[in-house]
């Protein structure tokens, strides 16, 4: 409920964030989701995380797959490639490993990334691709007007389970984990503060940060994963979770009943670009000083 | 000076040393400056007790194709050599063991089946082996110390050729082969010998600017993308273009470059295109059943205007087929192979030294046009070895790519304007005010998805028509005819490995009075259409020879000429034997009444 004591003015607001830049992260396309989708969101949460971490546009690449999340890069004023179903990661592979010095951030949907790119995530995240990963998962499919996704839950009905989906969903924190990312968190569309500071806190992982974002799909899913649910769903990470211990970022990725916000890992290993630096030098190959391997790692 | 012109064939089982002693041998005649066309051929399996048979052509001059007679054959297993028995020309040698380690079944030995008219060459082999090095493992260093010694080959060379092959073994090891070799060769040495197989002097080798060395095509093709200044690779291990990333893994570091062995085909060319996307000179290399995974990101690196480069060598098909066989079955995947209409630069290498040019020349025009180019290749040209003039200098530019005019104002660039020559000025992530978004949705001059009529004819234009250009590419042979000029009676038009059998069949057809040319096409896509018109208009009849079963350059030429053609399809997963494309020749050359084309 909006708080009538300290009322917000249109105009006030507009100049507050006409002031703090971000709008400078944003193209002067307008989106093509529907009215109150989460991945509204998402775009306030990236332009706002960039502009609060001083990254010019010129160094972000958004690379998306194909879905309604993966018309993002359209909408941004940074460099963007909107590539083909499910490979979103290996061609940020790709653009990370020709420019070291690019930001690169791939975005896609669930089915985008646990169904048909499903092979890639685990291979990125183990080479430790510095790249950020955002997984806006809805748990539909949406751009082609509601079909069961890899998240959906058991007894969701859509126009390809009309006899209510069977197969359990996939747990994609759980993956993650497992599959050695080096960052992994979740937050909600619905709190929307709490997303910017993540995607920021994501962005500034060196290595493989993987953010989950669940986010309602207004229009095809009014049952499951609407913000009425979710809202009463979520809850904040125990705030004695220590994001070093594996096993018990693993024990809270498995309770799916209450999903919960927040980093559940990180660890600093080598990324796979300072990896091929380390090969060049075991062959006697060149490198530019900055990538020599006294080169400061961990963090930004 | 005479012309040297020897085939030797060395045939056994696998682990009898036979393509070990086939490399010391061409090696060697490579060193002394012969020329050699080398193909070897073996088993799928790795253990067990398959052929293994190793052919090397020895020459004073540049030649392109295997003999399909050899000179001089070594059995080193005569169970699988007897069958190649006849592959041995009148008065050629056969070198056997005389003195099999067991008794062998009636017409188990080969001297049983020696032709009247081959000169057979019995020596215990195994028993000279273990004289010299107290071991029977030697057997095929000491036929080859014998075929050294009876043809009077420098010894020195096969003694550098066999330290240098060994020097990472204990010296023992050296020793002893040398020891084997030796003891053959003394034998050759003191042999008679009749003089229809004789080596002349070698021809002088000098090439200016350039050094003479034998290389495999997947080496050729490895070289030429390092001398085109490869940035990335990504790729995923498949037969027969797998040796291509090994050779790659460890040449690329050397030079500051990036390679990452990918979870599939799907991703190495997404990586590729991704890596072209962010500037990068970038390729990946796979084989028939990779290409079918990477079709539609091709599709995608058509639309976004993504330069990459897509090696492919060519084997048995379809499916997994047969991965250690030779043919030219992937012409229309490689060409057309993906969604929509997605006109790509397709260049097909017909021999060695071709794999070292295409490849770079890829690079270039990839840069130079923005789009995937591939260069097609097979398990024949892959896999064999010739000796190539390697430049010293690389003949590849760099920086071909269209840059952005820096007075373009900020927030007017537009990546896909329609420019004169249809290739639209390209900004690499990290430029400042040039940001855009690029997509596999059809999409108008900036960038934006659009499916309106207009911009979708507009930019299908654009992205065929841009490719044109490519057929006046500096530097590159994308089409060039051999043999008789003006009119002929007939014309062979060829593509890929099987050119070589072809030119050599066009040469024996000339030597038996026939009118005969014969075209190799390199670029296969864009087709140079003038000039294929050009030689149909000159030829009577035109025969299409390849490796594939119902002719898929035949079909590519008659739909883009509407001219008929006559076929010789093969699948045998051999190279195209000369003696059959020359059989077609002479049938045709005869008064056309007797063979209608289709």
């Amino acid at each position: 409920m909006p708080d009538m004591r300290n009322p917000v003015y249109v105009e006030e607001k507009l100049a507050e964030i006409e002031a703090s830049g971000r709008l400078d992260y944003r193209s002067d396309s307008l989106p093509t989701w529907c009215p109150g989708c989460g991945y509204y969101a998402m775009t306030e949460g990236l332009t706002s995380a960039l502009n609060r971490l001083g990254i010019a546009q010129k160094d972000v690449v958004v690379v998306s797959g194909i879905g309604c999340a993966s018309r993002f890069p359209f909408f941004m004023r940074t460099y963007g490639f909107h590539t083909l179903h499910g490979r979103v990661l290996p061609v940020a592979t790709g653009v990370k490993l020709a420019n070291d010095s690019l930001h690169v951030i791939a975005i896609g949907g669930d089915g985008d990334g646990f169904a048909i790119g499903g092979g890639h995530i685990s291979h990125a995240a183990r080479r430790n691709l510095d790249c950020t990963y955002l997984l806006f998962d809805n748990g539909i499919y949406g751009l082609t007007k509601g079909q069961t996704s890899p998240t959906s839950v058991v007894g969701f009905r859509t126009k390809t389970s009309p006899y209510e989906n069977r197969d359990e969903p996939l747990n994609p924190l759980m993956m993650l984990l497992s599959y050695g990312a080096s960052w992994v968190g979740q937050a909600y569309a619905g709190r929307p503060h709490h997303l910017a500071d993540m995607i920021a806190a994501a962005i500034d992982h060196r290595g493989f940060s993987y953010l989950h974002i669940l986010s309602p799909c207004v229009t095809f899913d009014k049952t499951t994963k609407t913000y009425q649910n979710l809202n009463v769903q979520v809850r904040d990470l125990p705030s004695d979770h220590d994001p070093s211990d594996l096993m018990a970022a693993m024990a809270l990725a498995a309770d799916t009943n209450r999903p919960a916000l927040g980093l559940y890992f990180r660890a600093s290993r080598p990324t796979l670009d300072e990896n091929l630096d380390r090969i060049v030098e075991a062959a006697g190959g060149p490198l530019p000083p900055d990538r020599q391997r006294d080169r400061q790692s961990a963090t930004r | 000076m005479a012309v040297t012109d020897i085939q030797i064939s060395i045939c056994g089982s696998a682990g009898d040393g036979t393509i070990a002693a086939g490399d010391i041998l061409k090696t060697t005649m490579a060193r002394i400056g012969y020329r050699v066309i080398a193909f070897d051929l073996y088993p799928a399996e790795i253990r067990g007790f398959g052929k293994c048979i190793s052919r090397t052509r020895i020459t004073s001059d540049q030649v392109y194709s295997m003999k399909q007679q050899s000179d001089v054959l070594v059995s080193l297993d005569d169970g699988h050599t007897i069958p190649h028995v006849g592959e041995v020309r009148d008065y050629g040698a056969v070198i056997y063991d005389s003195f099999p380690i067991t008794m062998l079944p009636e017409g188990g030995h080969i001297s049983g089946h020696i032709k009247p008219g081959q000169i057979p060459y019995g020596l215990p082999i195994r028993e000279i082996s273990e004289r010299a090095t107290s071991s029977s493992r030697s057997r095929n260093i000491v036929a080859l110390g014998f075929v050294a010694g009876a043809y009077g080959l420098p010894a020195d060379a096969f003694r550098e050729t066999i330290a240098a092959k060994f020097k990472t073994k204990a010296a023992s090891v050296t020793e002893a082969n040398i020891a084997a070799f030796d003891a053959g060769y003394e034998i050759g040495a003191d042999t008679f010998r009749l003089d229809f197989v004789s080596f002349s002097e070698p021809p002088e080798t000098k090439v200016e600017g350039a050094d003479v060395v034998m290389m495999s095509g997947n080496a050729a093709v490895a070289r030429g993308c390092l001398d085109a200044g490869i940035d990335t690779y990504f790729g995923y291990p498949i037969t027969p273009a797998t040796t291509i990333m090994e050779r790659l893994a460890s040449e690329m570091p050397k030079q500051g470059a990036r390679l990452l062995q990918t979870e599939d085909e799907i991703s190495a060319i997404a990586a590729t295109i991704g890596a072209g996307y962010a500037g990068a000179r970038a390729a990946t290399a796979t084989s028939g059943p990779g290409l079918a995974l990477m079709a539609e990101m091709l599709g995608l690196g058509v639309m976004a205007e993504v330069p990459a480069v897509v090696i492919v060598s060519q084997r048995g098909g379809p499916s997994t087929g047969m991965p250690t066989k030779t043919e030219q079955s992937d012409l229309h995947l490689a060409v057309f192979g993906g969604a929509g209409d997605a006109q790509r630069i397709v260049l097909a290498p017909t021999n060695v030294e071709g794999c070292y040019r295409c490849a770079g020349k890829a690079f270039e025009m990839a840069e130079r046009y923005q789009t995937p180019v591939v260069v097609l290749m097979d398990l024949y040209l892959s896999n064999r070895l010739e000796t190539v003039n390697l430049p010293r200098v690389s003949p590849f530019a760099a920086g071909l790519s269209k840059d952005v005019e820096a007075d373009t104002p900020a927030g007017t660039y537009q990546r896909f304007a329609i420019t004169d020559d249809l290739v639209s000025p390209r900004a690499l992530p990290g430029q400042a005010d040039r940001m855009h978004t690029v997509t596999g949705l059809e999409h108008n001059e900036s960038g934006r998805p659009s499916d309106q009529a207009a911009v979708h004819i507009e930019m299908s234009r654009k992205r065929h028509e841009k490719l044109k250009a490519a057929l006046d590419h500096p530097d590159i042979t994308i089409c060039k005819r051999f043999g008789d000029e003006g009119p002929v009676d007939v014309g062979l038009l060829c593509w890929g490995s099987t050119f070589g059998e072809s030119l050599e069949a066009m040469m024996k057809a000339q030597d038996e009075g026939i009118r005969c040319s014969a075209m190799k096409v390199v670029m296969l896509s864009p087709l140079p259409l003038d000039r294929i018109l050009a030689f149909f208009e000159d030829c009577r009849e035109v025969l299409v020879p390849e490796l594939n079963y119902e002719g898929q350059f035949a079909n590519l030429v008659t739909a883009a000429t509407g001219r008929p053609v006559h076929r010789l399809n093969q699948v045998t997963g051999m190279p195209m034997r000369v003696e059959d494309i020359l059989e077609r020749i002479r049938a045709l050359a005869a008064p056309p009444s007797r063979s209608a084309a289709e």
